[in-house]
């Protein structure tokens, strides 16, 4: 692990279990799914992300200070998730390549990002589809017998490219699952739809109906940190996700 | 033919119009500015209103502006063209939404407007403005005005 980033335990942390990821994206989809996991599996705080490297932010919960990057967990599940947006030039790799690295360690079974894929003309799209790209040809496998579209071609931006390149390289079974959502506006649908998916590969399963329900809530809350990671979004340069690519062979 | 439309346009504007032209768009630009670079809350206590988030696309043959409008009554969202280029958006939450709503207690006040302003980056027909609202997207559609085309050849 990185000397610049410690990852703090405070709960003995089980081998074998999923590490998701919900970080601030497009849509702030895995952002969304991951607070509604918290609660709807009644996640506790496992282990917390202390760095120079990070802002000079903390997170207040009841008049106590948390990091922004925390990692909620129970028996089977870890779920790393940032409540603000993380600078993209070197915050986002060096935090990855930590989380990776300390996953890896504590044996997790296999590694899924939560997240989005932004759509012209998403407040007419009825039905959200939900892509998946994997770490190796036998993840991608998996995705495909569950009936899940595999996104073939194209670029990919943002911290779930950092972890599927990481952990195609280390041999560690991931996915990133991206829920057909807004560029630049919170998506509770999509958030759901990634949820779903999420149910079908893993058996972790929630009901979504109350995030369904609490849309407007959610989408009026979410305002700031939204705009907040479409300025981190533009210096990454998302918008890259749209570009066709040059076929190399 | 258009290249004379073109310079029959030009001969109509003075210098002074010209020069006036020229200030008026380095305020506005100096406004674009002030709005993007500093930084400020997302709602206010004192117009007790909240700034949705929008988002603006030019293609050749329009604008499109898109507003986040969660919680909001159809029938109180307002679009007014302040100006050639600045479009106000107004609309009526369904209930009013405090601090509290969010579980912060060190900030008093009530919101019941979500309230923006957004800036068109081209000319644009402001009487050729077509809306609609989706899933709480407002949608505005405005249609590019081109004032005048540089010749090929």
């Amino acid at each position: 692990m990185s000397k610049e980033v410690k990852i703090i335990e405070k709960k003995e942390i089980p081998a074998g279990a999923i590490m998701l990821f919900g970080f601030p994206d497009v849509g702030l989809v895995g952002v969304v799914a991951a607070s509604h996991l918290i609660s709807e599996l009644n996640l506790i705080e496992v282990a917390y992300l202390d760095s120079r490297l990070l802002p000079p932010l903390i997170v207040l919960h009841e008049g106590l200070p948390h990091s922004s990057i925390r990692i909620f967990g129970n028996h089977n599940i870890l779920l790393a998730v940032s409540e603000t947006p993380l600078s993209a030039d070197t915050i986002y790799p060096i935090i990855m390549y930590a989380l990776i690295d300390w996953g890896k360690s504590k044996n997790v079974g296999m590694m899924i990002s939560l997240s989005g894929i932004p759509i012209q003309e998403r407040q007419d799209a009825q039905d959200l589809k939900v892509f998946a790209s994997a770490s190796s040809p036998d993840m991608l496998k998996i995705v495909q017998d569950k009936g899940i579209e595999i996104l073939r071609e194209g670029y990919m931006v943002g911290p779930q490219a950092i972890m599927l390149q990481t952990c195609a390289r280390i041999g560690l079974p991931a996915l990133t699952l991206l829920a057909e959502c807004f560029l630049n506006y919170p998506d509770p649908e999509a958030a759901a739809e990634v949820l779903k998916e999420l149910a079908n590969i893993t058996g972790v399963k929630v009901d979504v109906t109350k995030l369904l329900e609490k849309g407007e809530e959610i989408r009026l809350r979410a305002r700031d940190v939204m705009r907040r990671t479409q300025q981190e979004l533009a210096k990454m340069k998302k918008t890259q996700e749209y570009d066709i690519p040059v076929y190399v062979s | 033919m258009r290249r004379k439309e073109t310079m029959s346009i030009r001969r109509r504007r003075s210098i002074f119009e010209i020069i006036g032209e020229y200030f008026e768009s380095i305020e506005e630009m100096a406004e674009h500015l002030e709005e993007t670079l500093i930084e400020r809350p997302s709602w206010n206590q004192k117009t007790r209103t909240m700034e949705p988030l929008r988002d603006i696309m030019v293609t050749p043959t329009e604008v499109v502006i898109t507003v986040d409008l969660p919680y909001t009554q159809e029938n109180t969202i307002q679009v007014k063209p302040l100006d050639k280029s600045t479009i106000e958006i107004s609309a009526r939450m369904k209930r009013k939404i405090r601090f509290e709503d969010f579980g912060i207690i060190h900030h008093k006040g009530e919101f019941q407007t979500l309230h923006c302003r957004a800036r068109v980056p081209v000319p644009v027909i402001m009487e050729k403005m077509e809306t609609r609202l989706k899933k709480g997207i407002l949608e505005i559609r405005l249609s590019r005005k081109h004032e005048y085309a540089i010749p090929m050849g």
